[in-house]
């Protein structure tokens, strides 16, 4: 499913380049939850986002569902992160000035695979199903820190994904919340098979991974 | 799409403060683009309609002329003398911008008013004339044609009569407006083929009939200066071209006004074209600005799929509709202010008889619109390039807020 050989990042800084990434093979079979772990400034988050179609690898390839992600053309790069890849940041992601609904069904309007009805529809669903079906016309600021997760997670899932990357997604969450949080990924992975990646540096949520890659200056060490 | 439409209009109220600001900085710019425009088109007009009825810079008569000046040039003095229909034309004469030929004969006998009274009968080339016609107040509703006479002021026969004159019929196309000038107010004014068709009937005086009634003569032109030139570089070079005349000025400050009121109109057209210029610097500045700032929401309407130009579109809508109301409230503050001018400065000229054309309203409306594109257009254009540049950004750099 998720296929990484020899995935490199670095940055040209004022003193000089920094390795983010060095030379990541890493394999992760459909349906899969995978963990990825390390410190800060490991370099997980910079490795999520390239196999993310956020942020293009220095060298390397990424390859996902059978696409080379980063061979891919603008606009095919645009339709990958539409369509294949769910995207669950580590801050309140939404936008402030979309109701919960519209924020959930915009990845579907900007893919236009559906018509608005069809979309709105399924979005409303997908909030309902991460317990916030009332909050349909609600603004982010409105709502829990928490809360705002799991739209995000309802609006990473709009588009069916195959692949859902998790960047740290409880990482200013109260414990009870990041339960809640954990128990939505777990779910979704489980239930509907999507491949689960999920970045933390938190060892005892990694642990309900089924597989854990942990990372260190960039590279994979364990 | 609605929904990123949507988001560019949420986008303005988000920043109320920013966006009444940005909308009012572009109403100044399109209100005083719109009106200076609308007032300086009004102004041009109303030069060319009075300045013309201020008559001609300088008179060419023939050297033993006698002549009345007046502060306002409009026709030349009867005389006996005359000179060649053609030769001004043959001199080619840079500082002489256009000039008007007029024959002049003062007939009494004619048919016209009591049997003894003096009638000036004034002949002028409807193509070259820029000194009678700008005073008729009324006319007939068709082209002025050979047969045809204007009356002065003092004369009171209405339009579209008869009027015998040395017994042939004439037909009154127009009347002129009072001009205080004796031979426009006392003037019968015909073309030259009119005039030189009454030659046979006009009774000779002594041996004689009136000169200019000669096909081919005239009394004298009245001349109006090229832009920039002189009354004395004109003088000179009519005195030096043509034998035998002389060129009588009238009041020298009128050229002066007329000259410097076009350099002034030229040096607010400038103005506006720079405001301009700095307001699309001012806006494009602002939504690079703006852009910077909202890297981070860019970067994930990218990373949920966004392509670049739903992207760049977004952007340009939100300065679009900013720049867009901006351009209508600009508008709206020009009429305003046009109202009020009309109501002072306008009602003054216009009691002091200064004429105040203002512009139609098509062309008017023209000018609303393209002052609203325009200012709608500079948003576009501001918006572009700094959207463009983010939205090829990497999605993750600009979700960070780098790039």
């Amino acid at each position: 499913m998720l296929v990484c050989r020899q995935v490199s990042k670095s940055y040209r800084t004022e003193r000089g380049v920094v390795t983010a990434v060095a030379g990541i093979d890493l394999d992760v079979p459909a349906g899969r939850f995978a963990a990825v772990i390390g410190r800060s400034g490991s370099g997980k988050s910079t490795l999520m986002a390239m196999i993310g179609g956020l942020s293009r690898p220095s060298a390397g390839s990424v390859e996902v569902d059978g696409t080379d992600v980063w061979h891919l053309s603008d606009n095919a790069l645009a339709a990958f992160r539409n369509e294949k890849v769910g995207y669950v940041f580590q801050f309140a992601s939404l936008l402030p000035t979309l109701r919960l609904i519209d924020n959930v069904a915009l990845p579907a309007m900007l893919g236009r695979r559906q018509g608005a009805s069809g979309t709105y529809a399924r979005a409303a669903a997908l909030l309902e199903r991460m317990g916030l079906g009332g909050y349909l016309d609600a603004y982010p600021a409105e709502i829990s820190a928490g809360e705002q997760r799991r739209a995000a997670i309802a609006r990473a899932l709009i588009n069916d994904p195959a692949l859902l990357l998790a960047d740290e997604p409880t990482s200013d969450l109260d414990e009870q919340t990041e339960i809640e949080i954990m128990d939505v990924l777990r779910t979704v992975n489980r239930e509907v098979g999507t491949t689960l990646v999920l970045v933390t540096h938190n060892l005892a949520l990694a642990e309900q991974a089924q597989q854990i890659v942990h990372i260190a200056n960039g590279a994979i060490v364990a | 799409m609605r929904l990123l439409a949507n988001l560019a209009l949420q986008n303005l109220g988000r920043r109320k403060a920013r966006s009444l600001l940005l909308i009012a900085a572009v109403a100044i710019g399109s209100g005083v683009v719109f009106t200076g425009a609308t007032l300086m088109r009004s102004i041009d007009d109303s030069m060319a309609a009075g300045f013309s009825r201020l008559g001609a810079d300088m008179m060419v008569v023939p050297e033993g002329a006698l002549t009345n000046i007046t502060a306002a040039l409009l026709t030349v003095e009867p005389t006996d003398l005359v000179l060649d229909a053609d030769v001004l034309a043959k001199a080619r004469i840079a500082s002489v911008g256009r000039a008007a030929p007029q024959k002049i004969a003062r007939v009494e006998h004619s048919g016209i008013g009591s049997h003894h009274d003096l009638v000036d009968l004034v002949g002028f080339e409807p193509a070259h004339d820029f000194t009678i016609q700008p005073w008729l107040r009324e006319k007939l509703n068709r082209e002025f044609r050979a047969g045809d006479v204007i009356l002065g002021a003092g004369r009171d026969v209405p339009l579209g009569s008869q009027m015998l004159i040395f017994g042939k019929p004439h037909v009154v196309y127009g009347k002129l407006g009072r001009t205080g000038v004796g031979t426009h107010e006392r003037g019968v004014f015909m073309s030259f083929e009119t005039l030189e068709a009454l030659a046979g009937a006009v009774p000779q005086h002594g041996s004689s009939r009136p000169a200019a009634l000669a096909p081919g003569k005239v009394t004298g032109f009245l001349v109006e200066l090229a832009p920039g030139a002189t009354a004395l570089q004109a003088r000179f070079a009519i005195l030096s071209a043509v034998k035998g005349a002389k060129v009588v000025t009238g009041d020298s400050s009128l050229s002066g006004i007329r000259q410097g009121l076009s350099a002034l109109l030229q040096g607010i057209l400038a103005l506006m074209v720079l405001m301009f210029a700095s307001m699309a610097v001012m806006v494009s500045v602002l939504f690079s600005a703006i852009i910077t700032e909202r890297r981070p929401e860019l970067g994930l309407l990218k990373a949920i799929g966004a392509r670049w130009p739903q992207i760049v579109g977004m952007m340009v809508v939100e300065a679009v509709i900013a720049t867009g109301v901006g351009g209508v409230l600009g508008v709206t503050l020009g009429v305003l202010v046009m109202r009020l001018y009309e109501r002072s400065l306008v009602y003054y000229l216009e009691n002091i008889g200064v004429p105040f054309v203002w512009l139609d309203l098509p062309r008017m409306a023209a000018f609303a619109a393209a002052a609203i594109v325009l200012a709608a257009a500079i948003g576009a254009l501001g918006a572009f390039y700094p959207a463009w540049r983010a939205s090829r950004r990497d999605a993750y750099d600009l979700v960070r807020g780098e790039g």
